[in-house]
């Protein structure tokens, strides 16, 4: 047996208790050390606490990713993504993104009280309102009312700035008092203020 | 001064200005018209009107009878109207060509007083009273008045237009404005939230005998006006603003936030046996408790 059909047999028996596999391990030290590095993967995995949540910040991570392997597609430049997503979805397509901007609020409010304030204030830096939040693009977004509603754009962009401002500042609360119930309750509020928003322009039923 | 009308006619200028008004006003009534609908419903029905341009408004009728008065302001608009056993779905579809404009319709909506209401419209305003079904009102300029209201859900939507609720006894309140600004008035029960980012929150009342009550913005001010007498677990508490309390409150030993002095405080008052929980938070505006003077 040699180091890949070793790693193919490990995914039928996980722990390389067969006789071939234990034979290779005996004269291979990168296998070996493979094969005791998923052994701690597997039991530190019982040990992780339901509330050691990912953050945000890992499925942005995931989908930047799943960018790079071409497994989801960025909108093209002569394409406007919030067009193609009405296209595909109809007047239903907004509550995909909403949903998600709201499970990710919800991530953030139901953060565990893991780390110490200060450790989590050195670690984390004062972070600007993402340009993308869940798939919701502001500029799409005032796109779509001025073409919409060009009269009203300017009353439209106020309200979208009040809203980002009140992400940051809900935002900032977070990060500097991360165990503060309250503040993150605050942040999921923004979050639902801006999502509101964004449901308001789509329900606008102009011929 | 006379005008000559031909055929050695003459007609006096004043006269001929009356009646070129007649004829335009008579034009407006013309494109203007009325339609009414009648359905029959059982109890605990639901009526939803969608109204991209217009006013609706809501009261309590005498029977199980869901009765609707619309005023359509120009030909470029329709009313499409749908029963579907219990329930009854109004809309205003506009036909191409339509604006603000002429694609305005105005209702009134009668309706069984158990009956829930779900109204939508961009301008407005929207009104609701003397119900016991839920109401759900959506729109992001329209002024919202919702009064005499009781063991109800209440959910309010606008994005700048105002809110006003009166009298809303025994609900489940939740209203979210972005920048409307936002007044209760003797609004009590199990749960009353108010969400704004930067309209200001009023609440006059007394906060009912149990409850919770949450009034949150970012910049807007919170004003609470109370009686004395009220009984509440009241914290307070701004990042950046101040705040104020009219009221001296048996001040709570332990918090989990920082009490820093001119930005939070937190206590109760009268009977802690019976009393809501009162929560007040803003980022940068200012919270002021008052009391109210009765006269």
């Amino acid at each position: 047996m040699n180091c890949v059909e070793l790693e193919k047999s490990l995914a039928e028996i996980e722990d390389a208790s067969r006789a071939e596999q234990r034979a290779h391990l005996k004269t291979c030290p990168a296998c070996s050390a493979l094969v005791a590095e998923l052994n701690r993967i597997a039991s530190a995995a019982w040990q992780l606490q339901a509330a050691d949540e990912p953050s945000p910040r890992v499925w942005n991570s995931i989908e930047i990713a799943l960018r790079q392997e071409g497994l989801i597609h960025p909108p093209r430049a002569d394409r406007r993504p919030v067009s193609s997503f009405n296209a595909r979805w109809g007047r239903a397509g907004w509550l995909v993104p909403l949903a998600a901007a709201l499970l990710i609020a919800i991530g953030i409010y139901l953060r565990p009280h893991s780390a110490a304030p200060g450790q989590q204030a050195q670690s984390d830096v004062r972070k600007p309102v993402p340009e993308i939040v869940a798939g919701l693009n502001d500029d799409d977004f005032l796109q779509e009312v001025a073409d919409s509603a060009p009269g009203m754009r300017v009353q439209w962009e106020d309200n979208l700035r009040r809203a980002n401002d009140y992400i940051r500042d809900a935002q900032s609360v977070v990060d500097e008092n991360p165990n503060d119930a309250e503040a993150r309750r605050s942040l999921l509020d923004a979050y639902q203020q801006k999502a509101m928003l964004f449901e308001m322009a789509m329900d606008r039923s102009l011929p | 001064m006379a005008i000559e009308l031909g055929g050695g006619r003459m007609m006096n200028k004043r006269t001929a200005k009356l009646i070129a008004i007649g004829v335009i006003v008579a034009g407006t009534l013309v494109a203007e018209s009325r339609k009414e609908y009648h359905f029959t419903v059982g109890p605990k029905s639901g009526v939803s009107v969608m109204n991209p341009y217009g006013s609706i408004s809501v009261r309590p009728s005498l029977n199980n009878t869901v009765t609707v008065n619309a005023i359509l302001h120009s030909d470029k608009v329709e009313v499409d109207n749908n029963q579907s056993g219990n329930r009854v779905d109004i809309q205003s579809h506009l036909l191409p060509g339509a604006d603000a404009e002429s694609g305005r319709v105005d209702y009134e909506v009668l309706v069984p007083a158990d009956c829930s209401i779900t109204l939508h419209s961009t301008t407005g305003p929207l009104r609701a009273e003397k119900l016991h079904g839920d109401v759900t009102l959506e729109g992001s300029g329209a002024t919202v008045d919702v009064r005499d209201i009781s063991d109800a859900h209440v959910h309010v939507k606008t994005m700048n237009g105002p809110v006003n609720l009166n009298n809303v006894q025994n609900g489940h309140v939740e209203v979210d404005s972005l920048s409307g600004e936002v007044t209760l008035n003797r609004v009590t029960g199990p749960l009353v939230q108010v969400v704004s980012t930067s309209g200001r929150i009023n609440y006059i009342g007394d906060f009912g005998n149990s409850g919770e009550y949450r009034l949150t913005s970012h910049s807007g001010d919170i004003e609470a006006t109370i009686p004395e007498w009220t009984s509440a677990d009241v914290s307070a508490r701004s990042v950046r603003g101040e705040v104020h309390d009219d009221i001296p409150l048996q001040p709570k030993t332990h918090t989990w936030f920082a009490m820093d002095k001119g930005r939070a405080f937190a206590g109760t008052m009268g009977r802690v046996a019976a009393s809501s929980t009162v929560v007040l938070r803003t980022f940068s505006g200012k919270i002021h408790l008052r009391k109210r003077s009765d006269k």
